[in-house]
């Protein structure tokens, strides 16, 4: 009796039993400890981040020859690397969930200086370019030959990422939970890649285009972020693996 | 109790449960923050602000439903329930924070307005495994929303009890899309097995949880076989089952009544309270009146009228006490009717 009587508590009374106060303190520590045990668990079980960088806030000075097809990219002289292809190919991608196809614009060809923030990983590298911070240098710039070998025709499996999150702008980059995101991103013209996990070794990214090379960003978006299937002509062109091949032929997996 | 709907004055008791509620809400992100820069250095920082608040509210929700049927298997638990509605508020904060967040990062700084974004940039509603998982989340949202708006009194009595209770009771359709939500959209891009078990386990407990007071509800709404008298009085119990000050709940003509002993006298008034249902047969009677065990509202048991300037009434029952047995007319009195009391014979002072 006299325990009942000692259990009842109205939250707007100033202060609770001493014996239901104490059950009431332990038991709100037993439920912080389980929410707390709750969310280390998530956190320890995060599957791996990929090791993407986006130099957010530090911006480069580059100067290049812009390439626009079949994305925009710009070759930065290496004369260290040889006499092969003494370039470094980077895509050019402009700010936020935009392509730099109008940034690009009439410039194939020339030489152009320009400002940007790099975003790379395993080897790749992307520049997003400070709004107008492209400039014509004037001089026209020496032809170059892009080396170019046929890798034949492939059947590959695997998923189609914009190339400036999966690289590193976010991460993780890929799978359904970023799928929105690479939606966004290759409708505004960032360049689709499709990416193939090799049971050993580093992965591939193929840039994507159709049978005759043009971008493919429209086509693939009913695509993006799902398991492929996708059988088309593989071509390695100025440091860059191109897969042409026609969206229709897409195959779900 | 508030009248007029003025700011409820924040005593000691309140301070304290919104300064654990806040300290436990800021331990569980500094820890899912510092723990995931620590054990995944090349994760980003706004991914892992984006997933500390959504699985904080998620686990937060969690807490609030289990609450309830936790208070109804065992009411050392009310303390909680008194003021759950700051953790809801809470919990729908971090839940807006994570969806403003998601919105942006996701559909934000592109070609597309971000809320036609969110129900055009996945359309594979046909698919189980590309199931849009978070147009689920936005709707949960806004059942949220609509509840953590109206959690203040002022819209319990403008919207009736009635209809806000079944407008909170949404709270179990927003558990349900947010299941949906993170089901379609972390645990397919997280696969540790392990997290799926942590969702299990906590749906499950939930669940349980609902089942046990559920089992106890319906153990109270199947009592019968009680005798009848020729006025149609029932026989409901003895006058010492039922404590001093205490009350007893019984299932009669289809309703819950609760009958109260209290100085010497016994009178029988509905169950549930006018502010939220709550089960006034588990209260206890407080300076003369009947007070309900959720949020402290008080009614005269003779007369089951709140006393002024409060103006909630629930209906009385006609009672007589003869040989120290409790009989009870099963047909209730429009609110606020005054009842004569039964006599109690206490032991000793006969």
């Amino acid at each position: 009796m006299r325990k009942h009587e000692e259990d009842f508590y109205i939250g707007y009374l100033s202060s609770a039993p001493k014996g239901l106060a104490s059950v009431t303190r332990l038991r709100i520590l037993i439920l912080i400890a389980f929410a707390l045990i709750a969310g280390g668990a998530i956190t320890a079980l995060q599957s791996k981040f990929w090791p993407g960088v986006f130099e957010f806030g530090t911006y480069r000075d580059f100067e290049g020859m812009i390439l626009e097809r079949p994305y925009p990219t710009l070759l930065v002289k290496r004369p260290e690397a040889g006499d092969h292809f003494p370039y470094s190919r980077y895509l050019l991608v402009n700010p936020f969930k935009f392509g730099a196809d109008e940034t690009v614009q009439g410039l194939n060809g020339q030489t152009v200086s320009l400002k940007g923030q790099l975003v790379f990983q395993d080897g790749k590298t992307m520049i997003e370019v400070a709004p107008e911070s492209v400039k014509p240098l004037g001089n026209s710039a020496e032809p170059v030959s892009l080396p170019s070998s046929e890798w034949g025709r492939h059947t590959l499996r695997g998923e189609i990422v914009d190339s400036k999150c999966y690289l590193g702008a976010m991460n993780p980059g890929n799978l359904k939970t970023h799928k929105a995101c690479a939606v966004r991103c290759i409708s505004g013209g960032i360049p689709p890649v499709f990416l193939v996990r090799q049971k050993e070794g580093a992965a591939l990214y193929f840039l994507m285009v159709d049978e005759e090379g043009n971008q493919v960003n429209e086509a693939c978006l009913p695509f993006v972020a799902e398991p492929l299937e996708i059988t088309g002509n593989v071509r390695q062109e100025g440091g860059m693996l191109i897969l042409y091949a026609n969206p229709e032929t897409y195959i779900r997996l | 109790m508030s009248h007029g709907y003025q700011f409820v004055g924040w005593n000691r008791q309140k301070k304290l449960y919104d300064l654990t509620l806040l300290g436990a809400v800021l331990s569980y992100l500094l820890l899912f923050i510092v723990g995931s820069i620590v054990l995944h250095p090349d994760a980003v920082i706004d991914m892992i602000i984006l997933r500390a608040l959504g699985t904080c509210a998620f686990v937060l929700l969690h807490v609030i439903l289990a609450i309830g049927p936790l208070a109804r298997l065992d009411r050392r638990w009310l303390p909680l329930l008194y003021n759950r509605r700051h953790m809801g508020v809470t919990m729908f904060t971090l839940a807006l924070l994570h969806g403003l967040l998601s919105l942006l990062t996701y559909h934000g700084f592109g070609d597309t307005h971000p809320l036609v974004s969110l129900f055009t940039s996945n359309t594979r509603y046909d698919s189980l495994s590309q199931f849009p998982f978070q147009p689920l989340g936005f709707f949960a949202l806004i059942l949220l929303f609509l509840m953590a708006a109206t959690s203040h009194d002022f819209w319990l009595a403008t919207l009736t009890p009635p209809i806000w209770k079944t407008l909170h009771m949404g709270v179990y359709v927003a558990y349900g899309l947010l299941l949906g939500h993170v089901g379609f959209g972390f645990l397919q891009t997280e696969t540790h097995p392990a997290l799926f078990g942590l969702l299990a386990a906590g749906c499950l407990t939930l669940l349980a949880l609902h089942l046990a007071a559920a089992g106890k509800e319906t153990k109270l709404d199947t009592q019968d076989g009680f005798q009848q008298d020729g006025e149609g009085y029932l026989k409901l119990c003895e006058v010492l089952e039922i404590p001093n000050n205490r009350g007893r709940m019984f299932f009669v003509g289809g309703d819950r009544i609760a009958v109260f002993r209290y100085d010497g006298r016994v009178s029988a008034i509905s169950n549930a309270c006018q502010h939220q249902n709550g089960p006034l047969g588990e209260g206890r009677v407080i300076d003369g009146l009947v007070t309900c065990p959720w949020h402290g509202f008080q009614y005269d048991p003779a007369t089951g009228a709140s006393p002024p300037p409060f103006t909630e009434k629930v209906p009385t029952f006609n009672l007589k006490v003869l040989n120290g047995s409790v009989w009870v007319h099963p047909n209730p009195n429009p609110p606020g009717t005054y009842v004569n009391p039964g006599l109690v014979e206490e032991p000793g002072h006969a």
